[in-house]
């Protein structure tokens, strides 16, 4: 961090606002929005695509809904090691509806064509919300290891 | 108390309904729970005392009566699992008598309830392959029954799903909602979800990959799942508001 550099080297008047930054009571977290194109997701099954490394990390090029904005449950596109490939949003970073659980990372599970999941297991926490909603969620609920 | 009935496949000819629950030790190799053969069926009908076989006698009758088209194939004993129940707490392998209470029996006749037995047995007369149910612990608040069933063909998990669906609606009441097939675009693996249990169809070789029942038998000490390695943070990663962009 370069507070704590400049603090070293200004004395005085510096090191007063430094102190009172460092000791705020609050949690303090970033604007997040909801999944569109080009944001860069993680995948959260155990497929060999979604894990393997590569120099670009996978990113959302299509949203399949109305706007282009994905919240949980939605299909989205997703472009990994060069190839396309659909993918279901399961948690996002944006905050959603009272009661519902908010995500540290934007994640997302690999799907194929005809709604099989890539993986095989998940080990992140999914919403249980799926559930509820319309659309074959069954699937990755059902390779899912815990529910939140 | 209820009467609670699990449909048993016995070698012979005689129809004999029992229940058998039993718990299973979460790190014991063989998860599965027993298999059904005709000399551990035999051998627990005798063990059951006096005044259970009055039980079994109103039990068996009830079941007649609660089945449709109830025929049993037994040349076609296909490998049945019995109903699994996950124990987290003790895991003692014990077998559960029934009771029964005449009551609720009367109340509420089993030819209106889409329950575990109606699906487990019109899953049977479809000559369903591997059909098995786990039961999944109240602390999973997914569903309570988890059934994977096989067939021989797309067309025979598909025309087990459609089955499935007609009986429900057949039975449900008003309040109930409308339960549709998932997965429709895949021919190798459907599912419905009715609100207290869960069905897979998938074909044999499908099965073999994704392995449900080993997930849900086993949580969190599944293989798959302890064989993915662990996600650690990179060196660099900082979670902090002011060094983000």
């Amino acid at each position: 961090m370069a507070l704590p550099r400049l603090s070293r080297s200004f004395t005085g008047l510096l090191v007063e606002t430094s102190y009172l930054i460092h000791q705020r009571t609050f949690s303090v977290s970033p604007v997040a929005a909801a999944i569109q194109k080009l944001t860069r997701v993680r995948v959260v099954d155990n497929s060999s695509l979604g894990n393997t490394p590569y120099h670009r990390s996978p990113r959302v090029i299509h949203v399949y809904t109305k706007n282009g904005v994905g919240k949980v449950g939605d299909k989205v596109l997703l472009a990994i090691k060069g190839q396309k490939k659909k993918a279901l949003i399961v948690g996002h970073k944006m905050p959603g509806e009272c009661m519902t659980p908010r995500f540290d990372s934007n994640n997302v599970v690999l799907i194929e064509d005809n709604g099989n999941p890539t993986g095989t297991r998940i080990k992140v926490p999914i919403p249980a919300q799926l559930r509820k909603m319309e659309g074959d969620y069954s699937k990755v609920l059902a390779i899912a290891s815990s529910f939140v | 108390m209820r009467v609670k009935i699990m449909n048993v496949l016995c070698r012979s000819r005689k129809l004999v309904s029992s229940v058998f629950r039993s718990n299973i030790l979460v790190d014991q190799t063989q998860v599965f729970g027993s298999w059904l053969s005709k000399a551990r069926c035999s051998s627990l009908c005798q063990n059951l005392p006096q005044h259970f076989t009055a039980n079994l006698a109103s039990c068996q009758h009830r079941h007649h009566a609660a089945s449709f088209r109830s025929h049993f194939h037994t040349r076609r004993c296909f490998s049945d699992r019995n109903e699994g129940r996950n124990s987290t707490s003790t895991g003692v392998f014990e077998e559960k008598s029934h009771e029964i209470d005449d009551n609720s029996f009367l109340s509420q006749s089993p030819l209106e309830t889409f329950n575990l037995d109606v699906l487990v047995s019109l899953l049977r007369q479809e000559n369903a392959v591997d059909l098995c149910v786990i039961k999944i612990p109240e602390h999973i608040k997914y569903t309570e029954y988890f059934i994977v069933v096989s067939g021989v063909s797309p067309r025979h998990l598909r025309a087990m799903a459609l089955y499935a669906i007609k009986v429900y609606k057949y039975l449900k009441k008003d309040g109930d909602p409308n339960v549709k097939i998932e997965g429709k675009d895949a021919e190798d693996w459907l599912c419905i979800d009715f609100g207290n249990m869960v069905v897979h169809f998938m074909m044999p070789e499908i099965r073999e990959v994704y392995e449900l029942e080993k997930l849900w038998t086993l949580r969190g000490y599944d293989e798959q799942l302890r064989s993915m390695p662990d996600e650690t943070l990179p060196e660099d990663f900082m979670f902090d508001v002011e060094t983000t962009k």
